[in-house]
């Protein structure tokens, strides 16, 4: 059997490429009217 | 985006065969509410009901999609094997998978290419995930025979990750968010996956001929297979598949699917869409999204690229379960990505198609647990009182011929085009006969255990179980009785109970439970003796498919490779703590 040393491996091209989070998930719908419309004191 | 609703042929035909599901499923619905209600239903008449109305319907919408596949003419489109424009990255994402076969695979791919003189237009990268260190020490020493590969310097790529956060389709982002940009194209391979370098290159073509195409799927035939179930799968996925990919691919125009794996994506459109978010609360419907697949190829469709799958592309072949345990295990998995879409319907801008393609996957798995809840109905209506009323004259006997008859159809109809377009020939001309009727008959013996598998899936996500992500073992072959009692006893005490409870409270109705409960009754000794085979095949005429009568190019050189290098002594690599890691 052969034995060698490790040699690393990676070694991928450095070509970064931003891959942006998307939105997949609605706010909920009578939360954000309840939140828009009652508690308007809590804007500030 | 606005919500588009694609018009045109696939429009018409989504319509025309949605309605058809709709209308046979409400007919049979109406029928057997005569039968079992006559004109005054009660309460669990009309629940039955509506459970076979909503179960048939995805019945006859599957069986239709076969239909449609064997009834539509062959694509006429040539493999345009001109030299690509584009540069492409091979990815093939590991995950305590076996290095051996994997990078035997990949480097009968490899060789394929170079001999072709494609060498510069296709790099391999291998994204390991893998967590055992004995797998990934594994990995690298395999590597070291692979890097010796013709041209493999510079071309072939191997890294490992610490933590596969996002698993594989966080594996994927990794790549894109380091080394993306110095390509054009990505083919996402599976660790299993195989395929004919020709096939790569046309996929390629069909790139870069078509700017607005986001991602190709080609339909991968199941090869390898040894046991009973395995080679019935393999044959079914060889022979069928093909077929209702066709009538599938009619429907979906192109706001197509992507399966995860022998598909191509352009890479900037999948980096500009595609990047998953982490959904909101715990597991199992929060966190990391499972099904990846399916909601990147919503995505790309959201995103305005086209995704489309061609089943006419030949030459991409994966690895399936051996065994009903494995295929369970596999089926948990799925069953989880697919019921965490329910949080995705709703999502912003999707098209109609994608939704609904949603909803099919959420019901590919619940339609086990509300045929059981039917069946559940029907049992304990054997208690109450016939509440009698004048009947139509519906028998038990139509509906269940309505029942095989969309069970079947659709498998015959193919069998019959196969004898017309060339396709039988390829499988053995007459032999096709018995695999068919094989088929058939396995299928239903197994459905009930599967039933059972699936059902009790469903059960365990609904109350909140995380299944985690187990890889899945391709080469677990031979299940012994033993494992197998353990893993479905609770099959065995529900058919005996459903039975015991028929037969004191309607002995008339016995006949009917038995096709589903007898199978379950004997669900260990279903899944130990369809696991049968181990190193030779069961048969090799049964379930022979086209690429064992006269295996592809890339199939003899893949397992040329496996021969020769399990039959040599790896070289080995001095410490597990040696092996690359990228965080």
């Amino acid at each position: 059997m052969k034995h060698q040393p490790f040699q690393p491996i990676d070694g991928l091209p450095n070509a970064p490429l931003a891959m942006p989070k998307q939105t997949l998930e609605r706010g909920p719908a009578f939360g954000g009217f309840f939140k828009a419309f009652f508690l308007v004191w809590q804007r500030n | 985006m606005a919500n588009r609703f694609t018009p045109g042929r696939a429009g018409w035909l989504r319509l025309l065969t949605l309605g058809f599901a709709a209308a046979v499923s409400l007919t049979a619905g109406i029928a057997f509410l005569d039968l079992i209600g006559g004109n005054r239903p009660v309460f669990l008449d009309w629940l039955r009901t509506i459970l076979l109305v909503l179960t048939g319907f995805w019945l006859v919408w599957g069986g239709t999609i076969g239909l449609l596949g064997a009834l539509s003419p062959k694509s006429r489109r040539l493999m345009d094997l001109t030299r690509p424009e584009g540069k492409t990255a091979i990815l093939v994402p590991i995950y305590n998978e076996d290095p051996v076969e994997t990078f035997a695979r990949i480097a009968a791919m490899n060789r394929q290419i170079v001999a072709k003189g494609l060498g510069e237009h296709f790099h391999f990268a291998i994204l390991s995930d893998t967590t055992s260190l004995e797998v990934a020490a594994e990995e690298a020493s395999e590597f070291e025979r692979l890097i010796v590969e013709p041209d493999a310097p510079g071309r072939i790529f191997y890294r490992r990750r610490e933590r596969n956060v996002g698993r594989k389709a966080g594996n994927i982002e990794d790549f894109i968010a380091r080394s993306g940009a110095a390509y054009d194209y990505a083919i996402i391979l599976d660790a299993d996956s195989l395929m004919e370098a020709e096939t790569m290159l046309a996929m390629v073509r069909r790139m870069d001929s078509d700017p607005k195409l986001g991602l190709l799927q080609t339909v991968p035939v199941v090869i390898a297979a040894r046991t009973l179930f395995g080679r019935m799968m393999a044959f079914s996925s060889a022979y069928f598949s093909r077929y209702f990919a066709r009538g599938s691919a009619m429907l979906q125009g192109e706001d197509g699917p992507y399966w995860g794996h022998n598909a191509i994506v352009r890479v900037r459109a999948f980096a500009s869409c595609c990047g998953l978010p982490v959904l909101s609360g715990k597991p199992p419907y929060g966190g990391h999204i499972l099904s990846h697949d399916y909601v990147e190829a919503a995505l790309l469709a959201r995103g305005g690229w086209k995704v489309e799958v061609d089943p006419e592309l030949l030459g991409s072949f994966e690895q399936g379960p051996e065994n009903l345990i494995e295929y369970a295990k596999r089926d948990r998995r799925w069953c989880q990505g697919n019921l965490q879409h329910r949080r995705l319907i709703a999502a912003p801008g999707l098209k109609f198609w994608s939704r609904f393609t949603f909803v099919q996957g959420i019901m590919a798995y619940l339609a086990s647990p509300l045929w059981l809840l039917l069946m559940a109905a029907s049992l304990l209506s054997s208690l109450t009182p016939d509440s009698g009323g004048e009947r139509w004259g519906a028998t038990p006997w139509v509906i269940g011929a309505g029942v095989l008859a969309t069970l079947l159809l659709p498998k015959f109809a193919i069998a019959l085009r196969g004898a017309m377009d060339g396709t039988n020939a390829a499988f053995g001309g007459w032999r096709i006969i018995p695999s068919v009727l094989s088929e058939i008959v396995i299928s239903t013996v197994i459905a009930p255990v599967l039933l059972g598998f699936q059902s009790r899936a469903v059960f365990q996500i609904l109350f909140g179980m995380d299944g985690g992500w187990p890889a899945t073992e391709r080469d677990a072959k031979a299940v012994p009785l033993k494992t197998a009692f353990s893993a479905s006893w609770w099959i065995v005490l529900a058919a005996l109970a459903a039975l015991v409870f028929m037969a004191y409270a309607g002995p008339a109705f016995l006949p009917w439970l038995l096709p589903v409960a007898g199978p379950a009754l004997l669900a260990p000794f279903v899944i130990w003796a369809t696991a049968r085979g181990g190193e030779r095949p069961v048969s090799t005429w049964l379930f022979s498919t086209a690429n064992e009568r006269a295996p592809s190019p890339i199939i003899v050189e893949a397992d040329a490779i496996l021969a020769s290098w399990r039959a040599t002594e790896p070289v080995v690599t001095v410490g597990l703590a040696e092996v690359a890691v990228h965080a």
